[in-house]
């Protein structure tokens, strides 16, 4: 909001060092920057929602200043010299909606409507309005000058019975149009109130006048408006026709009650000095029942203003700076003020607290000292969540993999290819464009435009990613943390040694968590979520078939969607919550082995399309004793039906020294069993 | 042939000095030691000399043997040490090798630095959701429906079945405030970092994703001054240079009174884009106590201050980058510089 420095002066009548005045409102009002129009200095405030109320004007503003400087300032008092005609012989105010809760009216008749003066051209354009003519000109300075919007309107345009004009508050109708000052016309509803003659609206009630009972070069006898709007009422209106002006943005902070009826009258001096006319004697002031609130009273004690800021101030400065924020003081007793705000303050204050800030800030915040807290010394419960993540992260970087962050929104087209029946994507309503259309069920759609942009520089792409995903279930939101992670090379012919390292990676991530292969299980891809992604794909759950995760490499049909059409990509996805319910967090030694291991090996012929899952199982349940590990160290496939396998195996018994013989029965169990399945020993 | 002992070992003294390389003392191992050495030669010609000299000699020309032997053991050991640079040439200015080399995201060591500051003060790490609730974004928050102070939160509002309660992606941190209060008691403090989301055109300096920290602690009298005191000691600890702080009014419905936290920095050898002016780093405030009323706690009695950072701001002036949009970008030449 602009306001004119020269303005604020006069009004003042103390002197202000420009560059002082906007340093001092940044620190305790809102940023303020200087511009300069010519030789006039105009003041640019970023003014708050909290301070509209008592800010918006150049006499709140000139109050602020004043408090600031620590000195007192009050709104100049308004006297109007009034003819003896009656106002209310010519007109009459009915309110006939919630939303209005002071309605004040003057008439003044004989006017001249012109050009307006230089001065009040210069003020008007300083603070960004335009000069319309000496009477709307004037409505607009009066609310600069006090922050009441205003209006106008040509007496004689309005319908009323004999010589008395009608003038009623109500809400729009369905279907009601309106056409507005600058022509434009607008379809009204009964959530927008307007002002209203007998037959038609003549404004959309705080936000813009109309063309029907518009001020033109021909008006004579005029009616000016100073009312209350509810602010909220406002706001909604002005959000449904789409429409904000300089007045609706006042209403909507729900201005000082008092404002409407102060304005009116310094507004009809102002016409009276610029166009002549008189005046008519009294306003009509309509009130809505209720409309006037109880003097709230506030009790403010001495140690919490103290214990609240951390030091002790001053009970005189305390006193001060309260009379200067025209809180009146009720009662004073050893232990605490009791306080009331006067109708001038034009802030709203319901706690001892809101008070305390309001001292803090006038006094500046920077005047405070820093103080070291004095609490109880007590260490933080570990959060395990994030230390787990952090745990995580250390690893896969370890496995030369780059974090990425990515956004948490999928595309529209993205959304298409998800298809799981029992999970439901989460849609925005108001996206802000396709691209950012749903919210992320799985990491994976944004790691290949990953892929696909990084592949313009790197041949090889490798990342990870911790966070969530989002869907509902059952109508429920669900959000959970997984951590995923991507493999991806243009070289063609590198399905398998991708996936295997994929593999390797999770499975060496869950061995550094504590989880043996016997604590989980692998399966084929079945997760309907996922499955569509891939061409080949295996599912991890835990012993009570609880999902933890999949990996796989991304079928072609998905990657050409993302012109990747060379190359290979693995991606895996763990869930994080499942996951952190099976580590085991500390790590528990085990002493080391007292007697020797025997380490044979053994190496056969076996059909390829016996899996590996099978001949370890085969081994493992041979009733071979004193086995302890078992370790594939070499696959060779041939052409034709057959590979070659050769295993390490490893025997060792806790209780004594193995001896050839005794290993030599065992390793007969296991060529015995191995046959079975039909492997021929090499 | 040399007779005389005492000559043959000032003379393999003197050589084996100049020697420099293993096969210059190769041949002085001939020359000394070997089968034709002056040396054996002396030894075998023993014979012919009386018993009583023969008896001298040997053991003289024994002990002569010895020191030999001595001499090409500890030259044969310094030669070794230096075969490097003599024998076996290979050129140390060769670049090593390439040992893969992975980064976490920078927002990632930012928000640990952050939270591990705020964590050596003593507070606890909270975590919360992304999808929050009208209430607890806003109307928990003093930031009603139809109020103008929601317009400096642009939300994303998620299309849901339940017309009961809107949800939202959570414009702020500050929702974990009443999730948190609403099942603890004071006293208190906590970090609270997570990500936010406004509906908002993108530029150089704003995203519809970002992350904030937000900070809360709450006691019998906890003050302004010390939250002034905390905010310093993080800022300190975290810009490590030399910053001046500032202290600023702002707007924000669930403190009072709400400041805005401004850093300046002032390093005269630093390039950062941002040096030498006044950066938005944080809003905060005393908790209002409307709050604590809506969470049910004992009237009066608590008091205390919140705060939340903007962390891709914290970065951005840390790694003195230029365009926020980086970040999410997952472009590996931004990624590998951190």
């Amino acid at each position: 909001m602009k306001f004119s420095f020269e303005w604020l002066k006069s009004v003042l009548k103390f002197d202000l060092n420009p560059k002082e005045i906007q340093e001092i409102l940044t620190l305790n009002l809102a940023e303020t920057t200087l511009l300069k129009r010519g030789t006039r200095l105009i003041l640019e405030i970023e003014l708050l929602p909290d301070r509209i109320r008592n800010c918006s004007s150049h006499l709140g503003l000139a109050k602020e200043i004043a408090l600031l400087k620590g000195k007192k300032f009050s709104w100049p008092a308004v006297k109007v010299k009034e003819v003896k005609t009656k106002t209310k012989d010519y007109l009459n105010i009915k309110i006939q909606t919630k939303n209005c809760n002071r309605y004040v009216s003057r008439v003044i008749f004989n006017v001249k409507v012109k050009e307006s003066p230089k001065w009040l051209k210069e003020r008007l354009k300083d603070c960004g309005l335009r000069s319309i003519n000496n009477i709307v000109d004037a409505s607009n300075y009066v609310m600069l000058l006090t922050g009441q919007p205003l209006h106008v309107f040509d007496f004689d345009k309005i319908e009323g019975q004999e010589k008395k004009k009608e003038i009623i508050v109500r809400q729009g109708k369905n279907n009601e149009k309106i056409t507005t000052l600058e022509g434009k016309e607008y379809l009204l509803n009964e959530e927008v109130m307007v002002i209203s003659s007998l037959k038609d609206a003549l404004a959309i009630a705080g936000i813009k006048g109309g063309k029907k009972a518009e001020v033109d070069q021909n008006t004579k006898n005029i009616i000016l408006e100073s009312a209350h709007f509810e602010g909220s009422a406002i706001r909604k209106a002005s959000r449904l026709i789409s429409l904000k002006t300089d007045a609706s943005y006042r209403f909507e902070h729900n201005l000082p009650l008092e404002l409407s009826n102060y304005a009116i009258d310094l507004l009809a001096n102002l016409i009276q000095e610029l166009a002549g006319g008189e005046i008519l004697k009294g306003k009509i002031d309509v009130f809505k029942k209720n409309g006037k609130k109880e003097k709230k009273l506030i009790v403010l004690e001495w140690q919490k203003i103290n214990k609240f800021l951390g030091v002790n101030l001053d009970k005189k400065e305390v006193l001060e700076k309260l009379r200067n924020l025209d809180f009146q003081i009720l009662k004073k007793t050893e232990n605490y003020l009791l306080i009331s705000p006067n109708r001038n303050n034009y802030r709203e204050f319901n706690y001892q607290e809101e008070v305390i800030g309001e001292i803090a800030r006038i006094k500046g915040f920077n005047n405070f000292p820093s103080c070291p807290p004095e609490e109880i010394l007590k260490l933080p419960e570990e959060n395990e969540n994030w230390r787990l993540k952090n745990e995580l992260k250390s690893w896969l970087k370890g496995f030369n993999l780059e974090e990425v962050y990515n956004y948490s929104f999928i595309s529209k087209g993205e959304g298409e290819l998800f298809q799981d029946k029992t999970k439901k994507l989460i849609s925005l309503k108001n996206p802000i464009s396709e691209n950012f259309y749903y919210l992320r069920p799985t990491l994976l759609f944004n790691f290949l435009k990953n892929v696909k942009d990084n592949f313009r520089f790197f041949d090889k792409v490798r990342l990870f990613e911790i966070g969530k995903i989002y869907y509902f279930e059952k109508s429920f939101v669900v959000e959970k943390e997984v951590f995923s992670g991507v493999l991806a090379e243009k070289e063609k012919n590198k399905s398998k040694d991708l996936f295997y390292e994929g593999k390797g990676i999770i499975e060496t991530l869950f061995e550094k968590f504590g989880l043996l292969k016997e604590d989980y299980k692998i399966k084929e891809i079945n997760e309907e979520g996922y499955k569509s992604f891939f061409k080949k794909g295996i599912e991890v759950l835990d012993n009570e078939n609880n999902f933890l995760g999949v990996i796989g490499l991304i079928k072609n049909e998905i990657k050409e969607i993302y012109d990747l059409k060379s190359g290979e990509i693995v991606f895996w996805e763990i869930d994080l919550e499942n996951f952190k319910k099976m580590i085991i967090q500390e790590i528990e030694f085990q002493p080391l082995p007292l007697y020797p291991a025997v380490i044979r090996d053994i190496s056969f012929f076996i059909k390829k399309s016996v899996l590996i899952d099978n001949i370890l199982f085969t081994i493992q349940n041979s009733g071979v004793k004193y086995l302890e590990d078992v370790d594939l160290f070499d696959i060779y496939e041939k052409e034709g039906e057959e590979k070659s396998l050769s295993f390490h195996l490893v025997f060792r018994s806790k209780e004594k020294t193995l001896t050839s013989e005794e290993v030599d029965q065992e390793m007969e169990k296991i060529y015995n069993s191995l046959k079975n399945i039909g492997a021929k020993i090499r | 042939m040399i007779s005389d002992l005492e000559q043959i070992l000032n003379l393999a003294q003197q050589e084996i000095q100049k020697i420099n390389t293993l096969k210059e003392l190769e041949n002085w191992k001939i020359k000394y030691l070997g089968r034709k050495s002056d040396l054996s030669l002396f030894l075998k010609s023993l014979k012919n000399f009386p018993l009583a000299e023969r008896k001298e000699k040997g053991r003289r020309a024994n002990q002569i043997r010895e020191s030999l032997l001595e001499l090409l053991k500890k030259k044969e050991r310094v030669l070794k040490e230096n075969s490097f640079a003599f024998d076996d040439f290979f050129d140390i200015t060769q670049p090593g090798k390439k040992i893969p080399l992975s980064h976490l995201h920078p927002l990632t060591l930012v928000l640990n630095e952050i939270v591990g500051i705020f964590e050596k003060l003593g507070f606890q790490i909270i975590e919360g959701p992304d999808i929050e609730t009208e209430y607890y974004n806003f109307d928990a928050l003093r930031i009603p429906k139809d109020h103008p102070a929601r317009d400096m939160w642009d939300t994303f509002w998620i299309q849901s079945d339940n017309p009961k309660e809107r949800l939202l992606l959570k414009t702020h941190t500050s929702p974990f405030q009443i999730r948190f209060m609403e099942t603890h008691q004071p006293p208190f403090r906590i970090i609270a970092p997570g990500r936010c989301f406004r509906y908002e055109a993108t530029d150089v300096s704003h995203e519809i994703q970002f992350h904030q920290v937000e900070g809360l602690m709450v006691s019998e009298k906890v003050s302004l001054t010390n939250f002034k005191f905390i905010i310093e000691e993080f800022l300190k600890t975290f810009f490590k240079k030399k910053i001046e702080i500032r202290f600023r009014n702002s707007y924000f419905p669930f403190v009072s009174p709400s400041l805005e936290v401004d850093i300046k920095i002032k390093d005269k050898k630093t390039k950062s884009i941002y040096k030498d002016k006044w950066l938005e780093i944080m809003g905060a405030g005393m908790v209002h106590p409307e709050l604590f009323e809506k969470v049910n706690y004992e009237k009066n009695r608590w008091q205390g201050f919140a705060f939340g950072l903007g962390v891709e701001r914290l970065a951005m002036i840390k790694y003195n980058i230029n365009d926020i949009r980086l970040f999410f970008s997952s472009d590996l030449r931004f990624l590998k510089q951190f």
